[in-house]
């Protein structure tokens, strides 16, 4: 498969903080890449990098066969960027809006009436054409911010945290639309640190911890190599850390315990075993599905929102 | 350049603030000094007066001051002299003229003849001009005993006309083309004053821009730097030029402004639209914030008000105040914007004007470039 976007070793500095340090990855066409990490992990960074809003110091960007540093211009044809805050024009309409954004790529006339149509269409926003944007919803202001960048049909397109605090029906609108732009060939790079938003999109991922890249590659075959095999148990009678035979480590959990195991059946029979004997009352007791959430733990130590 | 030309002036036509500021609040004090100054100048100053003589020579010399064009006297019948006096030392009353009793009859038999004349220590022009009046009365009783006693010695109508002449003889010539109205006064002086108050629009959107994240996006576009500066300074270009024609305007069809030559108005507000939004430019990439922004704007506009001569006229300035005054945009503004209207200048006359304007936009200009790159770079952050 074809790279829409080769990094290599990209360092960033801010005076003597290092924003980015030595990170490498590269995204496949066509395919959604997710960019996982805490906030202040360096994701925006590397974001902005890709769209020349910012230089870098030193390694190698290549966006669709260009390369950042001396075709930048040509990338930025190519590229549509939706940032994470709302840069929309509040007190013109949306259509003046997407005017706006389309003629800022040479998008004139009727063209540029056909396209500002098709997004509206995409985004689901058609009877709000005309409205003010200060009239809008939260969600639906998000959903016009991502048809701006749509305007000029872009090969690639960079989300920034483009679903931090919408209603869950604009959500929903921009799964599908994301889905809906992969189909077509598109390729999508989804920057969050909700892992859930990207174990429901991508295909592959990058996990940025403190400026550096700790786990990349196909999503399933982190999960698999990452993930570990744990049990979540949940009993108000066990109050300190429950010990059995093939348990890990224990850790906390909302209301529970994840017991970490490299047998889940022996754990789990150890746990009804010893809950029937001491008359324990089990609220909960599951197998902890593999997910982002728990990579994520395994190799920071941290919990992502933390 | 078109896009952001385009976007931004609908932005500041849906901003009621801009039209607060550079259409509502300029036509209000062209109004309300209009409304003061223009009654103002058809006003008498009022001369308070007790006539204790109460005799034929003491009206006499009454109904001389009235006569006078621009004043006007006033008796109070209903409070005594004490009472009146102690007016004066309250601030009530400015002046009292009292002509005592006795008055009349001292005149007639050639003794001296007193007029108290009670005023406050405070320097008034009311006062002032009461008290020169009076001295001018006084003066032409001075000027008949002198007749007279010439008369009685035998000289003739022609002789004494002789004697009487002045060596110094004061001719007045009007060198204005015409009279100068208090629209004439006023209007450009305002216009001038409020076109620098689209400086702080300019720091609202370039700050608004930078701060909501929009102009990190737009560097994510083809959009060159060159452009975005070029369309953001054309559009309020745009909007000082129509504020200056609407204030114009409003001046002209609402209080017969004479505009004089067209043209040379025309490259004078053209030129001040250029210097005002270059200084603007670069206040907007100087300041950190909007509010450090704000406070600047303030001192171009009120000192530049203050010593280029728009509040009070530049001539009455302390010299040290009109040599600032010569540094300042509003002036040259100001000056040239009088000599189309009121001399009767064309645009050949105005050229040094024009010039010093378009100066101060492209100093305005040379220095926001210089911080530009800076502005756009802090995209990033």
């Amino acid at each position: 498969m074809n790279k829409a976007i080769d990094i290599k070793n990209l360092v960033k500095r801010y005076d003597s903080k290092t924003a980015l340090d030595d990170v490498s990855f590269s995204v496949s066409s066509g395919s959604c890449f997710g960019l996982l990490g805490p906030n202040g992990a360096g994701k925006s960074t590397a974001m902005k990098i890709l769209t020349g809003i910012i230089e870098y110091d030193s390694g190698s960007v290549d966006v669709l066969g260009f390369d950042l540093k001396s075709q930048k211009d040509d990338i930025r044809t190519l590229v549509g960027y939706v940032p994470q805050e709302i840069t929309l024009y509040e007190k013109l309409s949306a259509y003046n809006n997407l005017r706006f954004f389309g003629e800022l790529y040479g998008i004139k006339g009727r063209e540029l009436k056909k396209r500002i149509d098709d997004v509206l269409e995409q985004v689901g926003l058609t009877d709000h054409a005309n409205s003010l944007i200060n009239t809008f919803s939260g969600g639906m202001k998000r959903r016009i911010n991502i048809a701006a960048a749509l305007l000029h049909k872009p090969r690639l397109l960079i989300l920034d945290e483009p679903t931090v605090g919408i209603d869950p029906q604009s959500r929903n609108h921009i799964f599908g639309m994301i889905r809906a732009l992969k189909k077509d060939g598109i390729t999508v790079i989804y920057s969050t640190h909700y892992m859930e938003e990207v174990e429901s999109l991508c295909d592959e991922i990058a996990i940025i911890d403190h400026g550096r890249v700790i786990a990349k590659g196909d999503l399933n075959k982190i999960l698999d190599k990452h993930a570990v095999n744990a049990v979540y148990v949940e009993s108000e009678q066990m109050s300190k850390i429950p010990v059995f035979e093939y348990s890990g480590k224990v850790s906390k959990k909302d209301r529970g315990w994840v017991i970490e195991t490299s047998n889940i059946l022996g754990t789990i029979q150890d746990i009804t075993k010893k809950a029937m004997e001491l008359n324990m009352a089990v609220k909960e007791l599951e197998i902890v599905r593999p997910n982002l959430e728990t990579v994520f733990l395994s190799l920071t130590g941290t919990s992502l929102r933390d | 350049m078109l896009p952001v030309f385009r976007k931004e002036l609908q932005i500041l036509f849906k901003e009621k603030g801009t039209f607060f500021w550079l259409i509502i609040l300029p036509v209000a004090f062209i109004v309300l000094y209009a409304s003061v100054f223009g009654s103002a100048s058809n006003s008498n100053i009022t001369i308070h007066y007790i006539d204790q003589d109460n005799t034929a020579v003491s009206k006499q010399f009454v109904q001389t001051l009235s006569n006078v064009k621009g004043f006007e006297t006033a008796v109070d019948t209903s409070t005594t002299r004490d009472d009146q006096i102690e007016k004066i030392r309250n601030g009530k009353l400015s002046s009292l003229v009292i002509i005592p009793k006795g008055f009349g009859d001292n005149l007639k038999s050639g003794d001296k003849a007193n007029i108290e004349f009670y005023r406050t220590s405070v320097t008034d022009q009311t006062v002032e001009s009461a008290k020169a009046l009076l001295d001018n009365i006084i003066n032409s009783y001075r000027e008949g005993k002198i007749k007279s006693t010439l008369a009685f010695s035998g000289k003739s109508d022609v002789q004494i006309q002789q004697i009487m002449a002045s060596p110094v003889v004061l001719k007045e010539v009007n060198e204005d083309v015409k009279n100068v109205t208090v629209a004439e006064q006023l209007v450009p002086g305002m216009m001038v004053m409020f076109v620098f108050f689209v400086i702080i629009s300019m720091i609202r959107g370039f700050i608004k821009e930078r701060e909501s994240g929009m102009l990190a996006r737009l560097r994510s576009t083809p959009m060159k730097p060159g452009d975005y500066l070029a369309g953001m300074w054309s559009s309020f270009i745009l909007t000082v030029i129509i504020q200056c024609t609407a204030l114009l305007g409003f001046g002209h069809y609402v209080y017969k402004l004479d505009l004089g030559n067209l043209p040379a108005i025309i490259a004078i507000v053209i030129s001040l639209a250029i210097c005002a939004t270059g200084i603007g430019l670069a206040i907007s990439f100087l300041v950190k914030s909007e509010n450090q922004g704000i406070a600047l704007t303030q001192i171009v506009v009120m000192g530049g008000a203050a010593l280029g001569g728009l509040w009070i006229p530049f001539d009455i300035l302390p010299s040290f105040a009109q040599k600032i005054g010569y540094l300042m945009p509003q002036y040259w503004a100001q000056k040239g914007l009088q000599d189309v209207m009121v001399r009767g200048a064309d645009i050949s006359v105005i050229v040094p004007n024009i010039a010093v304007l378009l100066l101060f936009g492209i100093a305005g200009v040379f220095i926001a470039l210089l911080r530009f790159k800076r502005y756009i770079l802090s995209a990033a952050s």
